[in-house]
This record gives structure tokens, C-alpha cells and sequence, in this order.
């Protein structure tokens, strides 16, 4: 049973997506999310302690070897995407019963509860296949469930926003794919190893190098990189709020490892970094993306565009830590990656809570509500100082990590972008502050308090079991932290410069 | 670990938190019985180093006792003894409780054998001092223990700034010589130098000790500066920049003295002079310097405390100390006159007290050291000395002119510490020998020669001479009620002057080229943040082909700057 | 000790003459024990007879007359922080 770990991890939740569609009972599809979700968290667990303990671990689909079958390999690199994948997955499980009662229409819940499984099943198996094509498959799954439940959201916005979603992402999606038949068409294999083996010569190759930046260009639409990144703020705005919290924490950041991924252990740093030189540019592109993207949320009207346009930064400092390609930036990449994933969130369960409340989550309609509802923005106000990277959240940690990797690079002008979005997410996180404590409420709300439905505990757990791990990995960060430098040391350990 | 508690200075404080509980009788026992309790402990401990901490990977030495900082601490806890009988009468148990841990500060840091000791109860002799000034309840008094805590807080933080620099360029806190070839040294040092009221850095002193309360003044004579003294006798012995330093020291507020009116900042400038000897002493670093130094400060804690006692039992009972109101108290308070006297000629080292005997070896040191011009000045400070201690302050309060004031005499205990302090005064005078014994080097010094005593005796009698012939020709400058500049016009006056003028101005400017400028830069801001903005370039929906555009273009821009 | 008004021995002028024509008398009375005794010195002029007497009275009057000069440099009247203070509040 426990070799069959890495199949299981894929193979439960997918399984559970068509079964959600069958059962026509009010919530079982709910269930088997939850079934789903859970057994991943466990499978991850099992295989990041075998991990830990034994090393990498590879696993033939179907008994067939690689290179000619497809291989799954579980390794530091991908245990902490796994384990945050399925925790954010069982999180949102908790969360989603009240919030998909009050939010779908009952008729869809189960396709919902269905797409949710199939993401779950594309975001992991992105993260454990040790096939570039296969890579591509899964990458396509969760996409095309992802684009389907956004268009789900309340709004007729939500059709537009998820329609423009599909436009880029399938245009990106087909960049990874030209690329990767580039690099078949040159190798003439498509396991990764030994895509990495035979890639470690030829390097002047041109179809290998337009291959490579194929796949990076492709997956910075993933990623949303600006300025490629005009999807997301829709996107996680209008979804859904199960959706945007499912998505914001784990959508972009799978792309990331995958970018990882490709960039350490398939192209090879040497080529990607030495050659190709893409650090610059990925430096470049986080500096605009951490300025533009904190700028543009200090604008906002609306709670959750503010917290997708602060997305499109803090994805600035998750890549500008790849791009430096040192161990101690990767490990400060993958801290923050994990940090973000869990405070955005975390945000993104709170904005659902405001919506469900109150129908609204535009500034105009919070002010004065924070002496009305004290818990839920005070998981928003901690929650938010994590964004700006206020000790003692988790925040902090991650972002002195990359402030010091930067420093040891001596990056200074990415290190200056970095400071400055910083002090623009302390003016958006105090702007909500400012709103929701200080402004008086507005004259209708008096009438309010009646209409709105009593607060789910459910939600309530789930959004402060989120905040509360925010805190956790600030005071005491060596379990986020030793994940991290174990997944840097293994990404640059094997073909690192 | 547990020898970390056999720190003097630590009972004094620890102590301290006793005195609230207790009333009447019984705390005044109790307050005579802490210092009594650390001279115990302090005379039984032997020398070494004891009471090691680590903190954060930093070795703290927190007691070092050796022949130097024993003889400070001894006359820290001797004058404690002295300054708690002073403050019998007083019922003020805040007053009571910020002196002792302010003695118990001072003494734990001249017990500090590594910087962040030292800094940690530096900055607590700064805290508890300043609720001295702050006791007196008078708004002059508030302002100026602001003003003191301010400049002493600074001294601290300069003082830690040191330390870290010394840990990251020497790897050790440790308190020792120090050079000044490194920033570290220079930090220390000005932090010593707030301290220790080098000139230009003084003005704390004169400006707040005459603002705190009768008792509190006492306290405060004894233990800032000298605590300095001792850590510039530490960490800078035989630097010679300090000489000068002292030798300024000594000199300047000789004027100031002659022309202040307030008695008590009389004393106060002439702390700050008899510093100066100290520090001279100090930066000529000899054995024998070193020894002066410390056997003057130890002579100098006595001499000191008692004329700011004498003048703090007039200001008791009369309720000012301006010399233009005093005059003729010898009538009303015979005794305070007395023991006064004995402080004035102590300090102006009149042969047989006790300023005759110590100040004479700094002299010793300097010209044995061949320093003659900084000989010469000092012995025109010795003058000076003899003019605003020796004859000023009993004359004019005592007196000159009857101001028809008559009072009581001071109250008993006052009257008792001050005939202590007297009598060890004349004690030393005669006898310096135990002194000497427990100086820092075995040096022969023998003080009493007859040129020495001939050479002393016409320096003070002639000096005397002087201003009798002055002040009965109508020479010397009337006491006038008055306030004269010194440094701190720069932080009192100057600056804020210079605030209010610039804040005017740029008032001014705010409301002439306000307005245009408001204009301006919101347009400006609205253009720049324009595109931001949900409905702005960037901000909104893009449309599918302007991505796709995106994505094209950065392809292109990827392979053609990367792609070879 | 003296509450009553009765005039101490201090307040004759006389008495106060005698005082420090005693004082002079024992200036005078140093000047010829130096002579007799003799005296050290370390350095040129120290070594001229009565260098400290001298040296006393005449720093003595040039620090008294130095101070002259400085009040009127310096002298503001008593109220001068005061109305600084105020202005500040």
C-alpha cells in the first residue's frame, strides 16, 4: 500500500471528481471534496516522511520504466508543494460547506465540488510527475476545472473575468507545450531526469534555448508574472470565495515549483541561469511586479481586488528569490511561497465570510464594521500585517529571508523595489484598517444586523486556524523553514550551478 | 550564578523596593540600615571577578572588584550613609527609594566589568537621578530633569553604541583600556565624556542639579560624575587629549562661579572644576596621577556633599539660595556655618583637610610629568577654587551683609551628616595614610613638606588677601539676581529659537505657495496614479488581445535578449 | 541659638578689620617662613621668591576681573528661560 503512495495522491482526488457528479445527495459531493482532500494531506504526510527519511522516491505508472513510462518522483523539491496543495485543499474543505450553501446555486454544487477534486488532482499531479509532458496534462486538468468554477462566481463579471483567463492561459499553456516538444524534438525524451541527462551538453543548441524560454514564458502566465498577470485580479475577484481561497493559495505557487522545477532539474541552471541569463530578467519583472502590483492595491475600492492586485506583488517576491538561483534564495522563494500561500488565504476566506455577511466587500460598503464584527477583521488586520511583513507573522520571516539573499547578491536595486512595496502594502493594509475601524459606518448599515445570517463556526475555524498558522510560523518558523532549505538543497543539489 | 547577588550595589537596589512598605521609624531605620548593610558586604568581599552571566553568547562580568573600583565604591556607600542621615526628616518615600537605587546603580556600575553591565546601570543611575530633580514638584524643576534624562539617556545610548562596535571589531565587551584608534573608543569616551561634564558637554549638570531638592542635590553631587571619573580612570588612563580636557574643565566655570548668583550652582560649577583635576589626573595616567585621581574623588564625594548639604539646610530653612538674599545666617544657623567652613577649606586644600592632601598628588603628577603649562593653569584654578567655594559660598550666605533673615537652625539629622562629613573631612587632613592605603598603586607619597605647606598655605592665604582687599574697595562684582548664558543656550534658547523662526517661515511659505503647489501636485498625483486605479490603463479588465499582445511581446523581447 | 537681636561680635566693622589685617599679617608672616625655610622648586620662574603668593593674588584678581567681563557678556535677566518655557506651552 505505501508504494503506491505517489499514485494514491493523484489518484484519490481524481477519483472522487467524477464520483461527485454522480451522487445526487445534498452533500455528499461535499464529502468526497472532504475525502478527497484529506487523503491527500495524508498521502503527502506519508511521503514526506518517507522522504525525510529514505530520500527520493520514484514511482513508475503502471510498472512501465522510464524513460519510456511515465514517472512520478517525490523529492524535498516537491514535499512542501504537496503538503501545502492537500492542507490548503482539507482548509478549504472545512471552510467551503456554508460558503458554497450560500454562494451556488444548488444545481451546480456538485460540478463545483467536482471541479474543486479535479484542480486538487491537476495541482498535484503538477507537482509529482516526473514527466514533462505528463506535466503538461496536469497543468491542463487543473486548469480547465480552475477556468470552469470561476465563471461560477455571482456575478456576470465572473463569465468575463474567467473567459479572459481562458484566452491567456491556454495561449501560455500552448507556449509549455511548443516548448516541450522543442526539447523532445532536440532530446528525443520526455522524462525529466533524462531530459536533464542528456541536456547537460549542447547548451548553443537554438531550438533548446527557445524551448526554454517557451516554457518559462508559458508558465509565467501561470504564475502571473507582470505583466502577465492581467488574468488573476479578476479572476481571484470574481471566483467564487471557496474558489479564490482554494486558488489564491495554491494555483500560482504550483506554477512556481514548476518553474522550479524545469529551471534546476530539467534545463539545468547552468543553461538557464549561466547561459540564458533569465535571472536578470526575472529579477527585472519581480522588481516592476512587487511595485506595480502593490501600487495598483493601494487603489482598489474592492477588498478582494486589493488582495489579488497584492498577489501580483508578493508573486514579484517568490520570483525574484528563484531568479536569484542561490540556495539561500530558493530556500527564501519557497519560505515565502508557503508563508503567502497560507496568509492570502487565509484573506481570501475572511473577504468570503464579509461576503456572505454582507453581499458586499467594496471599502465604501466596510466602513465602520470593524467594532461589528471584531474577530473576522481582526483575522483580516493580523493576516494583512503578514502581507506587509510585520514581525512577529510569518511574513517577516520569509521576507528578511529574501532580504538577505538579495543582500548577499548584492542586489540592491531589487532589494529598493522590494522595501518600497513593503511600505506600500503597510498603506493598503492600513487603508483597510483605516475603513473598517475608523471611519464611521454608513447610515443604511443600522438596518443591517438583522438581515445578516448568523456567522459560521465552520468558516470561522477555518479562516482563524489559518491566521493563527500565519502567527505560528513567524514565532517558531524551523518547520516551514527546514521544508524550504531541504527543497533548495535539493533543486540546486542535483545540476546546480 | 548565585554570586551575581553578592553585588553591593544590588542590595541597594533590590533593597529599595522595601522602603514603600514601611513607615515612620521604621523606614527610616531600614534606609540607614542598606547602606550601612552594602559597606558590610562591600568591605568582606575579596578582590577578583565574580558573578558571570551569559547573555545572548555575551560573557557579563558583573562584579569586578579591584583596589580601583573599591575605593570608589567605599566612598560611594560612605557618602550613601552620610546623604541617608541628611534626609532624616524627609518623609518622601519616592525621594527615598530613587536615591537608594541611584547609589546602588552608580556603585553595581563601578562593580561592571563589562560594557553592557555598565550600560545597563548607567542608564539606571540616569532614571533614578532624574526622579531626584523631578521630587522637587516645580515646573522649572520638571523642565530641567527632562532636559537631564534627555542628555543622560544620550550618554547611555552612545555608551551601548560603543560596546556593540567593540564586540564587532575586538569580539569581547569586556570593560578595559581602551584606544582611541577605533570608533568604538570615541563612543565610549564621548558617553564618559556627557558623564563626566567635559566642557561643552557640562550644562546638564549645572543647569538641574540646582533644580532638585535639598537632599536629592546631595545625592546627586556625590555619585554621576564621579562614577564617570572612575570609568575614564578605567578605560582612558593616560590619554593624553584628556589633560587638556581637564585642564579646561578646571578653569572655565571658575568665571562662571564667581558671577552665578544661585549658591547652589556655584557648587555646581565647581563640581565641575574639581572634576577637571580629576581628569587631568586621568589623562596624565602615572601611577601617581592615578592614585590622586582616586584619592581627590574619594576626598572630594566628602567635601562636596557637605557643602551641598550646608546649602541645602539653608535652602530647608530659608527657601532660597540666591546669594543677592542671603547674608548673616551665622546667627541662625552657627553650626551649618561651621561645618560649611570646613567644606570650603577642604576644597580650596587649605593645609590639614582633606583637599590638601589629594589634590596636591594630581599636582604632583602633572609636573612630575614635566607638564608645565598644564601645571601653571591648574594652580591658577587652585585660585579660583579658593574664590567661589572657598570664600563665596560661606561668605556670602553666612555673612557679608545681615538680610535680616533668621531662622532655626537645621534639623539634627542634617546637623549630624554634615558634622560626620566634616569631621571625616579634617580626619583625612590629618591622617591621610589609611586613604592612601587603599589606593590603586603603592606609591609613596608624603604631603606634608614644609615647601608644600608653605607653597599651598600663600596660594590660599594670598588668594584670601586678595578679596578682602576687593571686596572692601568695592572691586569684587555685587551678587545680582540674574542668569547667565552658558552652552546650554544652544539646547535652551538657540534651538528652539531657531525651530520657531524656521516653523514661522515655513508657515509663511505653506500659505503663500501652498495652494499653487497643492494644485500642482494633485494634478500631478491624479495623472502618475491614474493608470493604477480600478479604472485605470493597468488597473482594469484587460482585454484578451492586449494580453495575448503581452505574452507575444515578452517572447519576443525573451529570445531576442537571451537566445545566441 | 542668637534669636534675639543682640549685635554679635561680627557685626563691628572693627572687629572685621582686625580680621583681615590678621589675614594679611599671616600672608606676611608665609613670605618670611619662606625665606627661612626655603622652599622646592621644579621649574624657572617657580623657583623666584614669593612665585605662589604672587602667583595667588594676581590669578585671583584676573579671575575676579575676567568674570566682570563676562557677565556682561553673558548676563540676561533671571526671567530669561522662563519666558522661553512659556512661549513653549
Amino acid at each position: 500500500m505505501t508504494a503506491q503512495l505517489p499514485a494514491l495522491q493523484v489518484a484519490i482526488p481524481l477519483a472522487c471528481a467524477p464520483l461527485c457528479v454522480l451522487f445526487r445527495v445534498r452533500f455528499v459531493p461535499w464529502l468526497l471534496f472532504v475525502v478527497a482532500a484529506v487523503g491527500s494531506l495524508v498521502c503527502a504526510a506519508l511521503l514526506a516522511g518517507r522522504v525525510a527519511s529514505e530520500g527520493t522516491v520514484r514511482y513508475a505508472m503502471g510498472d512501465w520504466r522510464a524513460p519510456a513510462g511515465i514517472e512520478f518522483v517525490v523529492s524535498a523539491f516537491n514535499t512542501p508543494v504537496l503538503l501545502l496543495v492537500s492542507l490548503a485543499a482539507t482548509v478549504t474543505a472545512g471552510y467551503a460547506r456554508r460558503s458554497v450553501a450560500a454562494e451556488i446555486e444548488p444545481r451546480r454544487r456538485r460540478l463545483l465540488y467536482a471541479c474543486l477534486c479535479l484542480t486538487l488532482a491537476g495541482l498535484l499531479g503538477l507537482a509529482v510527475t516526473g514527466d514533462v509532458f505528463n506535466a503538461f496534462v496536469f497543468l491542463e486538468i487543473s486548469s480547465l476545472a480552475t477556468y470552469t468554477m470561476i465563471a461560477m462566481g455571482q456575478h456576470r463579471r465572473a463569465l468575463l473575468a474567467a473567459f479572459r483567463y481562458v484566452v491567456i492561459g491556454t495561449v501560455g499553456a500552448v507556449f509549455v507545450l511548443i516548448g516541450i516538444g522543442l526539447a523532445y524534438a532536440v532530446t528525443g525524451t520526455l522524462n525529466m531526469a533524462d531530459l536533464a541527462e542528456r541536456l547537460a551538453e549542447g547548451h548553443d543548441n537554438r531550438a533548446l534555448q527557445a524551448a526554454v524560454v517557451f516554457v518559462f514564458v508559458g508558465l509565467a502566465v501561470k504564475m502571473a508574472v507582470f505583466p502577465l498577470h492581467a488574468w488573476l485580479p479578476g479572476a481571484y475577484a470574481e471566483a467564487p470565495s471557496v474558489v479564490s481561497t482554494f486558488i489564491a493559495a495554491t494555483g500560482t505557487k504550483v506554477a512556481v515549483y514548476v518553474f522550479c522545477r524545469f529551471a534546476f532539474t530539467v534545463f539545468g541552471a547552468a543553461l538557464v541561469f549561466g547561459v540564458l541569463r533569465i535571472d536578470r530578467i526575472g529579477l527585472a519583472l519581480a522588481a516592476l511586479a512587487m511595485l506595480v502590483g502593490s501600487a495598483a492595491a493601494c487603489f482598489q475600492q474592492d477588498l478582494r481586488y486589493l488582495l489579488a492586485w497584492s498577489s501580483v506583488a508578493q508573486i514579484g517576491y517568490i520570483l525574484a528569490g528563484v531568479s536569484l538561483a542561490t540556495a539561500s534564495g530558493v530556500s527564501a522563494a519557497y519560505l515565502h511561497l508557503i508563508n503567502h500561500a497560507v496568509t492570502k488565504a487565509a484573506l481570501f476566506a475572511a473577504a468570503g465570510l464579509l461576503v456572505m455577511q454582507l453581499g458586499s466587500v467594496r471599502l465604501s460598503a466596510l466602513a465602520g464594521l470593524g467594532r461589528r464584527m471584531p474577530w473576522t477583521f481582526a483575522a483580516i488586520v493580523v493576516a494583512g500585517l503578514g502581507l506587509v511583513g510585520v514581525p512577529p507573522t510569518a511574513g517577516f520571516v520569509s521576507k528578511w529571508a529574501l532580504v538577505t539573499a538579495l543582500v548577499e547578491r548584492g542586489m540592491w536595486p531589487v532589494l529598493v523595489a522590494m522595501l518600497a512595496s513593503s511600505l506600500l502594502a503597510l498603506v493598503y493594509v492600513g487603508r483597510i484598517i483605516e475603513v473598517v475601524w475608523f471611519r464611521e459606518p454608513p447610515a443604511s448599515a443600522e438596518l443591517e444586523p438583522t438581515q445578516s445570517p448568523a456567522t459560521p463556526a465552520s468558516m470561522v475555524a477555518a479562516i482563524w486556524f489559518l491566521v493563527l498558522l500565519t502567527v505560528y510560523f513567524g514565532i517558531d518558523p524551523t518547520f516551514p523553514g527546514g521544508l524550504a532549505d531541504a527543497a533548495a538543497s535539493a533543486l540546486l543539489g542535483s545540476g546546480g550551478e | 550564578m548565585s554570586d551575581v547577588l553578592l553585588n553591593p550595589g544590588l542590595v541597594l537596589i533590590v533593597g529599595a523596593a522595601g522602603l514603600p512598605l514601611l513607615r515612620g521609624r521604621a523606614q527610616q531605620l531600614y534606609l540607614l540600615a542598606l547602606p550601612l548593610l552594602a559597606l558590610a558586604l562591600l568591605v568582606r568581599l575579596s578582590f577578583g571577578e565574580r558573578g558571570r552571566l551569559s547573555l545572548f553568547g555575551l560573557e557579563l562580568v558583573t562584579i569586578r572588584l579591584d583596589a580601583l573600583s573599591f575605593v570608589f565604591a567605599l566612598a560611594f556607600l560612605i557618602a550613601a550613609v552620610l546623604a541617608v542621615i541628611y534626609s532624616w526628616h524627609l518623609r518622601d518615600a519616592t525621594q527615598h527609594v530613587s536615591a537608594v537605587i541611584y547609589a546602588g546603580a552608580a556603585t553595581a556600575a563601578l562593580l561592571a566589568g563589562d560594557l553592557i553591565t555598565l550600560f545597563v546601570f548607567w542608564e539606571l543611575t540616569a532614571v533614578a537621578s532624574a526622579v531626584l530633580i523631578w521630587a522637587r514638584r516645580s515646573q522649572a524643576s520638571y523642565r530641567a530633569g527632562l532636559r537631564y534624562l534627555l542628555i543622560q539617556a544620550l550618554s547611555g545610548v552612545l555608551l551601548l553604541g560603543g560596546a556593540v562596535l567593540q564586540h564587532s571589531v575586538e569580539g569581547h565587551i569586556r570593560f578595559e583600556l581602551m584606544a582611541l584608534d577605533n570608533p568604538a573608543g570615541w563612543f565610549v569616551l564621548l558617553a564618559f565624556g556627557i558623564k563626566g561634564a567635559f566642557p561643552f558637554l557640562h550644562n546638564w549638570l549645572q543647569d538641574s542639579y540646582p533644580e532638585a531638592t535639598p537632599t536629592g542635590t546631595v545625592w546627586l553631587s556625590v555619585y554621576t560624575t564621579k562614577l564617570a571619573v572612575y570609568a575614564l580612570a578605567r578605560g582612558f588612563a593616560g590619554t593624553e587629549l584628556l589633560v587638556w580636557v581637564g585642564v579646561a574643565m578646571t578653569l572655565f566655570p571658575v568665571f562662571y562661579a564667581v558671577i552665578e548668583n544661585d549658591l547652589r550652582r556655584v557648587l555646581s560649577y565647581s563640581l565641575n572644576n574639581q572634576i577637571g583635576f580629576m581628569i587631568a589626573g586621568v589623562g596624565v595616567g602615572t601611577e601617581l596621577a592615578i592614585n590622586g585621581a582616586a584619592a581627590h574623588a574619594f576626598a572630594h564625594i566628602i567635601y562636596k556633599a557637605l557643602l551641598f548639604m550646608a546649602m541645602g539646610a539653608v535652602l530647608h530653612r530659608v527657601g532660597t539660595i540666591k546669594a543677592s538674599e542671603l547674608g548673616g545666617l551665622h546667627k541662625s544657623m552657627p553650626w551649618t556655618a561651621r561645618f560649611c567652613i570646613v567644606g570650603s577649606a577642604s576644597i580650596s586644600a587649605v593645609p590639614l583637610l582633606s583637599g590638601f592632601v589629594t589634590k596636591s598628588m594630581i599636582l604632583a603628577a602633572v609636573a612630575e610629568d614635566g607638564r608645565w603649562v598644564a601645571f601653571a593653569l591648574l594652580l591658577i584654578a587652585s585660585a579660583g577654587v579658593v574664590d567661589h567655594s572657598g570664600i563665596k559660598i560661606p561668605f556670602f550666605s553666612f555673612f557679608a551683609h545681615d538680610s535680616g533673615l533668621r531662622c532655626r537652625e537645621a534639623p539634627a539629622g542634617m546637623l549630624l551628616a554634615m558634622g560626620l562629613a566634616a569631621a571625616l573631612c579634617i580626619g583625612i587632613g590629618l591622617y591621610p595614610q589609611p586613604l592612601y592605603d587603599l589606593l590603586p598603586y603603592a606609591v609613596e607619597y608624603v604631603p606634608y613638606t614644609a615647601s608644600h605647606v608653605i607653597t599651598q598655605a600663600q596660594l590660599v592665604l594670598f588668594a584670601a588677601a586678595a578679596f578682602s582687599f576687593l571686596y572692601r574697595r568695592g572691586l569684587y562684582p555685587p551678587e545680582i539676581r540674574s542668569v547667565n548664558l552658558d552652552a546650554d543656550v544652544v539646547y535652551r534658547r538657540a534651538l528652539p529659537y531657531g525651530w520657531h523662526t524656521a516653523s514661522r517661515a515655513v508657515e509663511r511659505l505653506r500659505l503663500t505657495a501652498g495652494p499653487p503647489l497643492r494644485r500642482r501636485a494633485a494634478s500631478t498625483w491624479v495623472a502618475t496614479t491614474g493608470p493604477l486605479r480600478p479604472n485605470g490603463r493597468l488597473g482594469t479588465a484587460w482585454s484578451t488581445h492586449l494580453m495575448v499582445w503581452c505574452i507575444v511581446l515578452l517572447l519576443g523581447a525573451l529570445i531576442l535578449l537571451t537566445v545566441r | 541659638m542668637n534669636r534675639t537681636p543682640r549685635p554679635g561680635w561680627l557685626d563691628d566693622p572693627r572687629n572685621v578689620t582686625r580680621i583681615v589685617y590678621g589675614l594679611y599679617a599671616v600672608c606676611a608672616a608665609l613670605l618670611v617662613a619662606e625665606l627661612v625655610i626655603g622652599r622646592k622648586a621644579e621649574f624657572g620662574i617657580e623657583a623666584w621668591f614669593g612665585f605662589y603668593a604672587v602667583l595667588g593674588f594676581i590669578a585671583y584678581c584676573g579671575i575676579v576681573y575676567a568674570a566682570k567681563a563676562l557677565r556682561r557678556l553673558v548676563r540676561r535677566p533671571e526671567t530669561y528661560y522662563q519666558d522661553q518655557d512659556v512661549r513653549d506651552e
